[in-house]
């Protein structure tokens, strides 16, 4: 009953270690990068897990969650990603604030960051576009239109 | 590789329920600030960023209808809120009849039906809503780089929240790798600022970085709090110097806040209170279920030692300490689990209000729950059941005020929710002060003769089909009938009672044992199968001496106790196994009032605690099944729900009757 495979002691970890959690078996190595490394970022536990499932059909991507702004804020300003998934609407910190933090650091001036999110309202394409966001895709997508945009931005 | 999103349609429709039961809970609250003439910020963006995120995965999975209601719901409340924070009332009624509108498309997406098009006086009444006028205020005394970074109604809760005892202050927190390496994130250091007081936003801040900020980065956490300065560095592990305050209230508050309308998750009792995810509580319990199994073999270990002729004294004295122990761990984890009634029912408030504006009825919703707590399971499980009672209760029992006045009763009908625990059991008393359950307008829906007392009564309430066939409209006529409310309160291992009076209401007592995850179970033995089968459903174990043969072929063989003919059914048959030798020992259960039935076996092999283990898979559920458990040997064995098995023999038997 105790736990022993890696996978399940993700899933029983305390929130607070949430920190370790990395979904993709493949490992990197500061210095020796192999594998672009994918931050998704959204509140929502399902938006987050399609997201994974539809850039799943490259196994060249390693992919990481966060499940907040704020995680994914401090996560950038401590570690290299190759490229940001973000969801707009989410609590304490939206995307378009995470999207000001990093483009106001510069080591991570040159981001490739993919938005994710729905209906757009209020001009907030203008606004996240305007603050350096690179693409914009609005839900609902198509698994292969995202895996194809996030390529995309990974090769330029 | 093809990924079809259409594979996460059943996990949408578990986080879309989630949203949406907080979806009411912000609205109930919004409104009753509303009533107090408060504005409530934080509620209407919750509420704006649930709504978006429903919108979204709904997009995702295809679900036009609910993205169509979500996004008109969405535009109201991100009206409201940058008007400053107020809802008006037609603007709440609007969007609680949005969320029930998305919650049906929600059940349709659940039962794999296409959801029906979103109703189109739902969406005029949200569209018709105007924005209401925006609140001037002096402006908040705060570092003009936070406050550009603030929304006008994020501004208008930190003024609106510093009074009294409550201060505004901001607390700087420097991520670094060794912080996270030993579990200090942003994640756990919001979580335990949360504990102290009202995170109001959360604002990142580069800075250079230096020793203090590696990652060149600073957030800034807003927070409203009665909590000390040097409580607040504490739990966000920095020194005090990185606090301060930047709002207090001045000394005579502009508005004085009553004690009651404080939040209550800022005061002393959380010091107290440790909140903990269910599942780690589950896992416990199934730790504690893997004891119990191996005591059971350590228990049988034993037994086939003392048959080697063996001293096992010693032993046996110790098994009894271990056994005392288990039974005092099992109690002290289940306490864990044990959830006060009134929080297990907070949403029945929610209920009444949206019955109250369908019907027109005024009904007042009386809660008096005590302290008593039951398992969250159990609460869990009841709470359809009790939505349907107090739905009955509004349809059915409490008259229109007209009525009411001219039966010379008070115009508003009360609906009152006790509660009282004794022994292992607690009890629910549903009452309502409406005209009673009239038993000749029962007795002729039915087709049955007048029924004498109020047990013969709520049979007849429970008849399957009844109650629905009866109210076809849109409060009652959807959902379960009385039937189903009384499988579930048997399931549970309680009882439905009655108590009515014409003129004056009618009471529904439901009896449930506080909690459900162990319970005493004979193990029996049927054509060489094990099955457990729980002690309570039992009425009586008989030896199937002389039975008597059926009037007519095929019948059950009947069995004569104490001047009644009781039906015995062998249990194997009913399951369907391979026929064998006939039973010699009959488990007899009571399926509803009056009907005893009686299930042949091999024969009863003993009796044990089991832990049930609910079938979660819709593939095998079966009435006639409860869970699985293990008795010791390692293997699954059934956990009979011998009570529903003798619902559906006795439908059967009806259904050929007619």
């Amino acid at each position: 009953m105790l736990v022993r495979g890696s996978a399940n002691a993700v899933a029983r970890c305390p929130r607070n270690y949430a920190w370790f959690e990395v979904d993709a078996a493949p490992r990197i190595f500061e210095g020796e990068k192999t594998v672009p490394e994918i931050l998704v970022v959204d509140d929502s536990k399902v938006m987050r897990d399609m997201i994974a499932a539809c850039l799943r059909p490259d196994p060249s991507l390693a992919i990481t969650q966060a499940a907040s702004g704020l995680e994914a804020i401090e996560r950038l300003s401590l570690k290299a990603y190759d490229a940001l998934v973000l969801d707009l609407n989410m609590p304490d910190i939206g995307g378009l604030e995470v999207v000001e933090f990093v483009r106001g650091q510069d080591k991570l001036k040159t981001l490739p960051i993919l938005i994710v999110t729905t209906r757009a309202d209020d001009g907030s394409r203008e606004k996240v576009l305007a603050a350096g966001a690179s693409k914009y895709l609005t839900k609902p997508f198509t698994p292969d239109v995202i895996l194809a945009e996030l390529q995309g931005l990974l090769g330029s | 590789m093809n990924v079809d999103l259409q594979e996460f349609r059943g996990a949408f429709v578990a986080e879309a329920q989630e949203h949406l039961s907080g979806a009411q809970a912000l609205l109930l609250a919004i409104e009753v600030a509303a009533r107090a003439g408060r504005s409530a910020p934080r509620e209407l963006r919750d509420l704006m960023r649930l709504l978006h995120t429903v919108k979204g995965l709904a997009a995702m999975v295809g679900v036009e209808p609910i993205v169509q209601l979500a996004h008109a719901m969405e535009s109201t409340v991100r009206a409201a809120e940058q008007a400053g924070g107020v809802l008006e009332k037609a603007a709440t009624d609007a969007l609680v009849a949005g969320a029930d509108a998305i919650a049906v498309r929600v059940r349709a997406v659940d039962g794999n039906r296409p959801p029906p098009a979103p109703p189109p006086d739902v969406l005029a009444a949200l569209a018709g809503i105007e924005p209401p006028a925006r609140v001037s205020r002096p402006e908040l005394a705060i570092d003009p780089v936070l406050g550009a970074k603030l929304s006008a109604s994020e501004k208008e809760q930190l003024r609106a929240g510093a009074t009294g005892e409550r201060r505004a202050l901001r607390v700087d927190f420097a991520p670094s790798a060794e912080r996270a390496a030993s579990g200090i994130t942003i994640t756990s250091v919001r979580e335990r600022i949360e504990k102290l007081g009202e995170i109001v936003k959360v604002v990142p801040i580069n800075t250079p970085a230096t020793a203090g900020t590696p990652g060149g980065l600073v957030f800034a956490l807003l927070v409203l709090t009665t909590a000390s300065v040097d409580e607040l560095a504490e739990a966000a592990h920095v020194p005090p110097g990185t606090v301060t305050v930047f709002a207090e209230a001045p000394a005579a508050p502009p508005v004085p806040v009553r004690e009651e309308e404080l939040p209550e998750d800022s005061q002393a009792e959380d010091a107290r209170t440790l909140r903990v995810d269910v599942r780690r509580v589950d896992d416990a319990i199934d730790l504690l279920g893997a004891l119990v199994v191996t005591r059971s073999r350590l228990a049988r270990a034993i037994e086939r030692l003392e048959r080697t002729g063996t001293d096992c004294r010693e032993l046996r004295a110790v098994l009894t300490d271990n056994a005392r122990q288990l039974r005092d761990l099992r109690a002290a984890i289940l306490r864990v689990r044990m959830v006060p009634i009134a929080s297990a029912l907070d949403r029945l408030p929610f209920v009444v209000r949206g019955l109250r504006q369908a019907t027109g009825k005024h009904v007042q919703l009386a809660l008096d729950l005590g302290s008593a707590e039951l398992d969250k399971t159990v609460g869990e499980r009841l709470f359809p059941a009790l939505v349907h009672l107090v739905r009955n209760a509004v349809d059915h029992g409490i008259e229109t005020p007209a009525e009411r006045v001219a039966a010379g009763k008070s115009p508003d009908g009360t609906i009152r929710i006790t509660s009282s625990a004794f022994d292992r059991n607690v009890e629910l008393r549903i009452a309502d002060d409406g005209r009673g359950v009239d038993p000749a307008s029962v007795a002729a829906r039915a087709q049955a003769p007048m029924p004498t007392t109020d047990d013969e009564l709520l049979e007849l309430l429970c008849r399957a089909g009844l109650s629905t066939r009866a109210a076809i409209d849109t409060t009652s006529g959807r959902g379960m009938g009385m039937d189903i409310v009384r499988r579930t309160v048997e399931r549970l291992g309680g009882e439905l009672l009655l108590e009515t009076a014409p003129g004056h209401g009618t009471t529904f007592v439901i009896r449930v044992p506080l909690t459900v995850a162990i319970v005493d179970a004979f193990t029996v033995l049927c054509r060489g199968e094990h099955f457990a089968v729980p002690v309570p459903v039992i009425e009586e174990i008989v030896e199937l001496g002389r039975l008597v043969s059926p009037t007519h072929a095929g019948g059950p063989r009947l069995l004569a106790r104490r001047g009644e003919t009781v039906p015995v059914i062998d249990l194997g048959d009913a399951l369907g196994l391979p026929p064998a030798a006939p039973a010699v020992q009959a488990l007899l259960v009571r399926p509803a009032r009056g009907e005893v039935i009686g299930y042949g076996v091999d024969r009863v092999l003993g009796q044990q605690e089991i832990v049930v283990r609910p079938l979660v898979d819709p593939l095998v559920a079966s009435a006639a099944i409860s869970g699985s458990t293990d008795l010791g040997d390692g293997r699954a064995t059934v956990v009979l729900d011998l009570v529903g098995l003798a619902a559906l023999a006795v439908e059967r038997r009806r259904g050929r009757a007619a």
